[in-house]
């Protein structure tokens, strides 16, 4: 009922943002005769704004705005992006999505499932009855998809409302929810459509759904982190919500890293919502730059020693930073050696996305802002041959490629043996099972006179390797992981793999492979990793490839990775071959 | 009298030993006077690789020969052997026992080793193979030979961190008792079995083990297993742990899951065409 004093002129915004995060934020601008607040953004949190941008311009036709690399502006609202941690989808929060109206929603589901969900792809919800478009009779016809950062969207048609359309709250009392929304920030009561209760900024409609799963999540440090409101002088607005008793999380100031003088506040608002409030001329703020560690000068640095006096490389490492770095220098940075900081993070986060887009975001070591390390600016893993591309392979070698049987597709899996050694939770090979992944990238380092223990998360495997020269196995012993002979030149350790049963292959590596890694500390948190693959059945001449581990003992364990005693994955995609075959033999019996 | 004066008097002279060596008092160990090899940290070494001998993996008590699947012959057969339980009995729960009953009748598909699952904690010791410790900064690793499973011991942590989510090896810390290294070993996922005879716990259990070194070559291993959920009281086992002595002894890799997927995915593959 105080909302009118709240400022009856100020555009509504609704805002998202927050410390670490790429956040949606939405920002509403209203008509000017209307309430209190206006609906200023709505925050995602992510790790790579450009992505982001693309992304909201190119699916949900929003625009750029000028001199703003993260944010885009979806007719009335706002969505601002904030780097950085996040834990999870938008989903089951306070604010479980938001909403776009579209004038074909057909067509446009069309379009996005032929986007697929690949890199900076979509995902698409489907209802229990397999389809994505539902029509609701007298309200309209409705889909639910996801961005790569977790944000649930609902994409409408709603003639009436094109663009931003909603925002949909999830609430144990939707309508003390909404209207704590209209007492403190105005709007309108109404109904959408005469079947959805809700306040109504501007155009733009608040929601609200009963959740009866306990509580929302708290908004904060989840894909849509907050949303925003404008009013027209945020010192009159704290004084009036002061006075409805409602919660500040943070007095109205100037953030350090603004982009404008405007102030912000944020508030604590019903089932766990954060709320940013902002006056007008908000515009976000920088995003927080990760700072490379470029302590790189391996002549300078003295690596610290064990009690007993061995180069010392133990402690908690992550592949982290080197996600990304292609293994082959590409076409596209071949007048540079090495990217700009920007350049890197966007390749980590295109990286990230083209590997696995199914695992939801909170599987992502490298997209989660877990990572503290920079993302490395090297443009290949390969450092020699010099020109950052593997040799030429061999005649014989291309022969067998020329004529191997191709590969069989999971879902024609027959036995999990089609299915390769990775998913089926065996390793990844003494060369894979090093490379830097989009989760589980952590690597632990133990040792004991005479033993250095590298233990990788991914799967869960260690090697023990003697650094003592000492009798090998013999010819009748070969493994998976092969036999790791150690040795310390200077502070660097040497590994030489032999009796390796050649039975998984690195980009078409033989059991002939000889393999010698070099790890060396670098700096106080780095620690370089040289390894070198011989192997002539395929390649004319070794190559050696490098990349960095960064030391990240203050945050990151390893955590068991149970990857067999977990691996739904095989049951369930040899069930579905299964399921194929029997399709398929059942159309065959009826022709 | 005469022996036990003396006892006393060597665990205090290890004991002034073990204090000017960490500047840490440390409590006697009545049971022992063997003073151990120290290690870089002053403490005994328990670094090397080890294993159990016995028939404890086949089960933690009294077991008389028995039959195993009959296409193995007597390579298959369960062997006789003593048990290591302290005082005999598993104080079961009547629900627990009766678990633990239809656990050994189905083991052949329930058992976590069969399916080759990480094998939890004190499984992991007395399994049929090696293991190594490498007692390191801050921290021990125990590297067993059975699936890839490993522990971190955590000897640098003041107050003992509950674990972020319970695993079937759960979370280790530790610390030096005279020459006795013990671990607190708990949040474990409650999946794992202690032997191939259906004996088992749950996610509630808490091992408390003691690693004594008793001569170059052997240390005593004791494990205090506590469960209010399954057992009625706490209880204990014991047995010893041997160096292995090749000259050439490795803890060899061993992925036993390719040997598992009959048993879990055989119901799901495609059979060769006729």
């Amino acid at each position: 009922m105080k909302c009118r004093n709240v400022k009856t002129e100020t555009l509504g915004k609704l805002v998202t943002a927050s410390r670490n995060f790429l956040v949606l934020v939405a920002f509403f601008s209203l008509p000017l005769a209307a309430v209190a607040a206006t609906p200023h953004h709505i925050t995602i949190a992510l790790s790579n704004t450009s992505e982001a941008v693309n992304w909201y311009e190119e699916h949900m036709d929003c625009q750029t705005i000028t001199g703003r690399d993260n944010a885009v502006s979806c007719g009335t609202a706002e969505i601002e992006f904030l780097l950085g941690a996040t834990v999870g989808g938008s989903q089951g929060t306070g604010v479980d999505h938001i909403g776009f109206s579209v004038t074909d929603l057909d067509a446009k589901m069309n379009e996005l499932e032929n986007v697929g969900v690949q890199g900076s792809g979509v995902r698409l919800l489907r209802f229990d009855d397999g389809s994505l478009v539902r029509d609701i009779p007298g309200l309209f016809k409705i889909a639910f998809i996801f961005d790569p950062w977790g944000t649930k969207i609902e994409l409408v048609q709603d003639a009436d409302l094109l663009g931003f359309h909603h925002i949909h709250l999830n609430s144990v009392d939707p309508v003390a929810s909404l209207d704590w929304y209209r007492q403190v920030f105005g709007g309108e009561a109404g109904s959408l459509k005469g079947m959805l209760d809700g306040v109504q900024f501007g155009d733009i409609w608040l929601l609200a759904t009963e959740y009866t799963d306990g509580r929302p999540g708290i908004t904060q440090g989840r894909a849509i982190d907050h949303i925003g409101f404008e009013v027209a002088d945020l010192d009159e607005a704290t004084v009036q919500m002061n006075r409805l008793a409602v919660e500040f999380q943070q007095e109205p100031i100037v953030p350090d890293n603004a982009r404008s003088s405007a102030k912000q506040a944020f508030i604590r608002g019903p089932d766990g919502v954060l709320i940013a409030v902002v006056e007008p001329g908000w515009a976000g703020v920088e995003e927080e730059v990760f700072i490379a560690d470029t302590s790189e000068s391996t002549e300078l640095y003295v690596p610290p020693q064990t009690p007993w006096g061995e180069p010392d490389l133990q402690g908690i490492w992550t592949a982290d930073a080197a996600h990304g770095i292609p293994l082959q220098r590409g076409i596209d940075v071949a007048g540079t050696d090495e990217l700009t900081p920007e350049e890197a993070a966007a390749r980590r986060e295109r990286g990230t996305l083209n590997s696995i887009w199914g695992y939801d975001r909170e599987w992502r070591d490298t997209t989660l802002g877990y990572v503290k390390s920079a993302p490395s600016t090297q443009v290949a893993m390969v450092i020699e041959p010099s020109n950052g591309q593997l040799p030429e392979t061999t005649a014989a070698y291309k022969e067998v490629v020329a004529n191997r049987a191709p590969r069989i597709p999971p879902q024609r899996a027959r036995t999990p043996v089609d299915l390769g050694t990775y998913v089926r939770c065996i390793t990844r090979g003494p060369v894979g099972m090093m490379m830097p992944s989009i989760y589980n990238n952590g690597l632990q380092i133990i040792q004991s006179p005479g033993n250095v223990a590298i233990q990788k998360e991914m799967i869960h495997e260690t090697r023990i390797i003697s650094t003592e020269p000492r009798e090998g196995f013999g010819e009748g012993l070969k493994t998976w992981l092969g036999d790791s002979h150690g040795r310390w030149e200077g502070n660097t350790l040497v590994v030489e793999v032999r009796n390796l049963n050649g039975r998984t292959s690195y980009l078409g590596s033989s059991e002939e492979m000889k393999l010698t890694q070099r790890f060396t500390r670098t700096g106080p948190n780095t620690m370089e990793y040289q390894f070198t693959v011989d192997d002539p059945a395929v390649w004319t001449e070794p190559w050696t490839g490098m990349f960095t581990f960064v030391k990240d003992d203050s945050q990151y364990e390893l955590v068991e990775y149970a990857c067999h005693e977990g691996n739904y994955g095989m049951t369930n995609t040899l069930s579905a071959a299964r399921a194929i075959d029997a399709r398929e033999a059942e159309a065959a019996a009826n022709d | 009298m005469v022996t036990r004066f003396k006892t006393a008097i060597n665990t205090l002279a290890s004991a002034l030993v073990a204090l000017i060596l960490t500047g840490n008092a440390v409590l006697a160990q009545p049971t022992n006077n063997y003073e151990p090899e120290l290690a870089w940290d002053g403490n005994p070494d328990l670094n090397g690789i080890w294993q159990a001998i016995g028939t404890a993996h086949w089960d933690l008590q009294d077991h008389e020969a028995s039959a195993g699947l009959p296409e193995m012959g007597a390579i298959g057969a369960v062997p006789p052997g003593q048990g290591v339980v302290v005082g005999g009995e598993i104080p079961y729960q009547d629900w627990a026992l009766e678990q633990k009953q239809e656990n050994w009748a189905n083991r052949l598909g329930a058992d976590p080793e069969t399916k080759c699952y990480l094998p939890g904690v004190p499984r992991a010791t007395y399994l049929p193979y090696p293991f190594q410790i490498l007692q390191g900064t801050g921290k021990i690793m125990i590297v067993y030979g059975y699936a890839e499973a490993n522990r971190t011991i955590h000897m640098d942590k003041e107050t003992p961190e509950a674990a972020p989510l319970d695993t079937w090896m759960g979370r280790s810390h530790g610390r030096w008792e005279g020459s006795t290294l013990v671990v607190d070993a708990q949040d474990f996922n409650g999946e794992a079995w202690f032997d191939r005879a259906g004996n088992f716990a749950s996610s509630s259990l808490k091992v408390t083990e003691r690693y004594t070194p008793i001569s170059p070559d052997a240390m005593m291993y004791e494990a205090t297993i506590e469960d209010p959920a399954v057992f009625t009281r706490s209880w204990q086992i014991s047995m010893p742990l041997y160096r292995r002595l090749e000259t050439n002894a490795r803890v060899v890799e061993y992925k036993c899951v390719e040997f598992s997927e009959e048993i879990l995915y055989g119901h799901l593959m495609k059979k060769a065409e006729e």
